[in-house]
């Protein structure tokens, strides 16, 4: 399926991007983080059926699991005692803001998933070419190197597999003297090569003058109207959390969950906000329905 | 006055008593077509790359280069005037995909966002390349990776395009395609086009004026029809395509055909019905199967598509074998897969009718010799001597005389201390050799080694190949050199789809193709009943029919 959200320029999802992330670690509260997690795992669904969120899964749940487990166990502060283990105490305090913490990083990492979909590395790159056009052909010539390097490991170790040389057998000192051999040659190899890419950069005027960027995406109506939506979403939510509302304190003293009228507003505008993706989706959808 | 002119030109590189360019003088007008060539290490390479201010080597330069005359040295921002394209299609690539490849040029002279859409929709049309443009340029083969490099050299409107063996890695295919793209530049747009090469067989066909380099210096210099025959009667008769070299060597008449088109109106000319029809002289083999492969399939990636496809292959003892096919067809695969370095998914491969998983590895790195495409990567150790040493370590082999022994064979002594790196393409593959050789394989996989390599050195290559052969080693080689393979192999497969779609003796195996076969063969095809292969089989057969 078409992912529409996709369609926007760069800027529209890199600045939902990072406004969620910042949202995700700045709004701790067990009910705002619930809905969100709902919503990513919503986005997820509708950008690739989960297909990303699945590869990852087994990370998640150990990260979520591990962080319920390691606060109570290394912190015993807290009035509303659960059980005690021995002399340890496990407090509901403790038990909350795990909690909240697994959430929270869960909640990113699922949004970095959406995130790969939605973002290739060409539109980051988009992004800085306008304001570091020196930062952005260094981020190019790293996107292209890594991989490079990768397949040429694996190369060096295919033809030195050949020779009878490997890392999988015999002493284990051997092993590493040979792994640093491989290493070695693979840094020496690529800077050789190196040599020729500065050469065609050269060759094709690089650091000649100021660079100018090729656009590929275009600023259409659309855009403006989505930034200005997500601008004013987000500085009403940082605005309320800067009074302390969407937020559960916890220590010293935890408080109720309930959530104040000033909290509700603050819930709205961030399920706004995190909805805008299933909102593009649902939008484009109808109209699709419309025009057939 | 010339467009380009050098007058007196010397150049020496830091640290080398040789100057590498010697008191060079030459002159090409706008618009033409000059192919560079002669051995490697000739000076073609520096010569291009004087030509082009931003990416002159370091080192001594005396005298003048005057390009439209201004001294290169003086001018500025020619940086969009002379374009260069590389010899390796891999290593010229900035960005990780072909759109952002294409305009890194336009980028970097600064040029205004609109002219750039403009400028890359036409070259994008021009090149046919609109499917590739979302591709992850690492992805592509070799010969569309070299025609984005071109493209993308071309969006900054040259004037002049200089190329450094730009079509050694190609396949013949896309070598003919390549090549043609030139010829179209140079034909519509008048693009003057400086081109250094090895493999001459089409390349003289587009030039104006052909230049053979000697150790810095123009050996000779001017129209190809004029200047071959010149060649033909000196020290490097190798570098003549075959086509004329046939011509030559039957003593022919009037002028020197380049073409095939030429080639066959003088053929029709010169001899109606030369000779009939005779016998095929088998070649006896040993029927003693060495090594097999029973219909083996092989996958990179799970999800990825068969690279190679339920493939049969079975090399008998004493065999010279040579796989052809395109750029990505699985041909360095099945040579992995032969080896032993990659495990089929299906099937099975024996040696000497045991399946090669039941060897230890040990026996089996013994018995096989592999030499990769690239032999940088053969390499572990700083100098060859240190690499041939930890051989002989390794495999425990007593005699170091004999690795002397055997470099001095392959006339690479002198190159013993040497960083690998520093080893011209003909050396270091032989060096790989060597470093072979001494564990005395049964087995020689060549992963094309004739990849990059001028004719003599080509010659020399061969000459050991076959000496080994004679001595009852099996070679498995691929290569995209056809002429190469049609000489020296004694069988010859296509590779195709993951599969060897058919296989035969040479003269059988180029008979009926039409663009993997040999130049001669293309002359003669039609016009006799037996056609000959190459020029060996020409002068053998015209040597027979005199006898009779």
């Amino acid at each position: 399926m078409e992912n529409r959200f996709a369609r926007f320029h760069p800027l529209v999802s890199f600045l939902f991007y990072a406004g969620s992330v910042s949202l995700l670690i700045l709004m701790l509260h067990p009910i705002f983080l619930g809905t969100a997690l709902v919503i990513i795992v919503l986005i997820n669904f509708f950008h690739d059926r989960l297909s990303g969120l699945r590869r990852w899964k087994f990370f998640l749940i150990t990260t979520f699991i591990l962080m319920i487990i390691l606060n109570p166990l290394f912190n015993e502060r807290g009035r509303h005692l659960l059980f005690e283990v021995g002399t340890h105490r496990v407090t509901l305090e403790a038990v909350v803001y795990g909690g909240m913490n697994a959430m929270s990083i869960i909640g990113v990492i699922a949004l970095f998933v959406s995130y790969n979909v939605v973002m290739p590395p060409n539109k980051l790159l988009f992004l800085f070419a306008k304001i570091l056009p020196q930062f952005a052909v260094l981020l190019m010539l790293t996107l292209r190197f890594i991989p490079l390097m990768r397949r040429r490991l694996e190369e060096i170790s295919v033809v030195q597999r050949s020779k009878g040389i490997s890392v999988s057998h015999g002493k284990w000192n051997r092993r590493v003297r040979t792994g640093m051999l491989y290493v070695q040659t693979l840094l020496t190899y690529s800077l050789e090569e190196a040599i020729q890419t500065a050469d065609s950069m050269k060759a094709r005027g690089y650091g000649m003058g100021t660079r100018s960027s090729y656009e590929y995406f275009k600023f259409r109506n659309a855009d403006v109207l989505a930034i200005i939506y997500l601008v004013i979403l987000l500085s009403l939510i940082i605005y309320c959390r800067s009074f302390g509302y969407g937020f559960l304190t916890v220590y010293p003293v935890m408080e109720a969950w309930k959530l104040s009228h000033l909290d509700m507003g603050a819930l709205t505008c961030y399920l706004m906000f995190l909805c805008f993706p299933l909102f593009v989706e649902a939008g484009g959808w109808y109209r699709w329905r419309l025009s057939n | 006055m010339a467009f380009i002119e050098l007058t007196n030109v010397t150049f020496t590189y830091p640290d080398c008593s040789e100057p590498a360019i010697n008191n060079l003088s030459l002159k090409i007008n706008k618009g033409q077509f000059v192919v560079l060539f002669g051995a490697s290490g000739s000076g073609k390479s520096t010569l291009l790359k004087l030509l082009k201010k931003e990416i002159q080597p370091h080192g001594k330069l005396l005298g003048q280069i005057v390009i439209d005359g201004q001294p290169v040295q003086e001018t500025e921002g020619l940086a969009n005037d002379i374009g260069f394209v590389f010899q390796d299609p891999e290593n010229q690539l900035v960005a990780d995909d072909v759109l952002h490849e294409m305009v890194f040029g336009l980028e970097n002279i600064g040029l205004p966002p609109n002219e750039m859409r403009s400028r890359v929709a036409e070259m994008v049309h021009f090149f046919g390349a609109e499917s590739l443009l979302a591709r992850k340029s690492h992805q592509l083969s070799g010969g569309k990776k070299q025609q984005i490099n071109l493209a993308s050299v071309l969006l900054m409107q040259p004037n002049i395009l200089l190329l450094d063996e730009p079509t050694a890695q190609l396949d013949p295919v896309s070598t003919r395609e390549f090549l043609d793209m030139l010829k179209r530049l140079n034909d519509e747009f008048g693009m003057t086009i400086i081109l250094a090469e090895h493999r001459l067989e089409e390349v003289f066909t587009l030039a104006d004026q052909i230049i053979m380099m000697e150790k810095g210096q123009v050996q000779i210099e001017g129209e190809p029809k004029e200047v071959i025959p010149k060649i033909w009667n000196s020290a490097n008769k190798d570098y003549v395509p075959s086509i004329p070299a046939l011509f030559l060597s039957m003593n022919g008449e009037g002028s020197v055909p380049l073409t095939v088109k030429e080639g066959r109106s003088w053929v029709q000319r010169a001899m109606a019905d030369p000779y009939g029809e005779k016998e095929q002289v088998s070649t006896p083999l040993l029927d003693d199967v060495r090594i097999r492969a029973k219909s083996i399939s092989f996958r990179y990636e799970k999800k990825s598509d068969f690279i190679l496809n339920e493939l049969d292959l079975s090399l008998k003892k004493g065999e010279f074998y040579a796989l052809l096919g395109g750029n990505g067809s699985g041909k360095s695969t099945l040579l992995k897969v032969m080896a032993g370095l990659l495990r089929p998914e299906v099937g099975k491969v024996f040696y000497d009718k045991k399946a090669l998983k039941s060897y230890k590895d040990h026996e089996l790195t013994r018995r096989i010799g592999y030499l990769p495409q690239n032999p940088k990567l053969f390499f572990l150790q700083d100098t060859v001597e240190k690499e041939i040493l930890e051989t002989i370590d390794q495999w425990e082999l007593a005699d170091a005389t004999e690795a002397d022994n055997l470099l001095n064979q392959l006339g690479i002594a002198h190159v013993k201390t040497s960083h690998p790196y520093d080893l011209s393409g003909g050396e270091l593959q032989k060096a790989a050799l060597a470093c072979l050789l001494l564990r005395k394989p049964e087995i020689l996989l060549l992963d094309e080694p004739t990849k990059g390599l001028d004719p003599i050195s080509k010659r020399r290559l061969a000459e050991i190949l076959l000496e080994l052969n004679a001595a009852g080693m099996t070679i498995f080689m691929s290569t995209h050199d056809i002429e190469f393979a049609a000489r020296y192999a004694t069988k010859c497969g296509m590779m195709f789809q993951g599969n060897i779609t058919s296989e035969d003796i040479p003269r059988r195996f180029f008979k009926g193709n039409f663009f993997y076969t040999t130049m001669i063969q293309r002359i003669f095809r039609d016009l006799v009943l037996r056609v000959p292969m190459t020029l060996e089989e020409v002068s053998r057969q015209c040597a027979s029919i005199e006898k009779l």
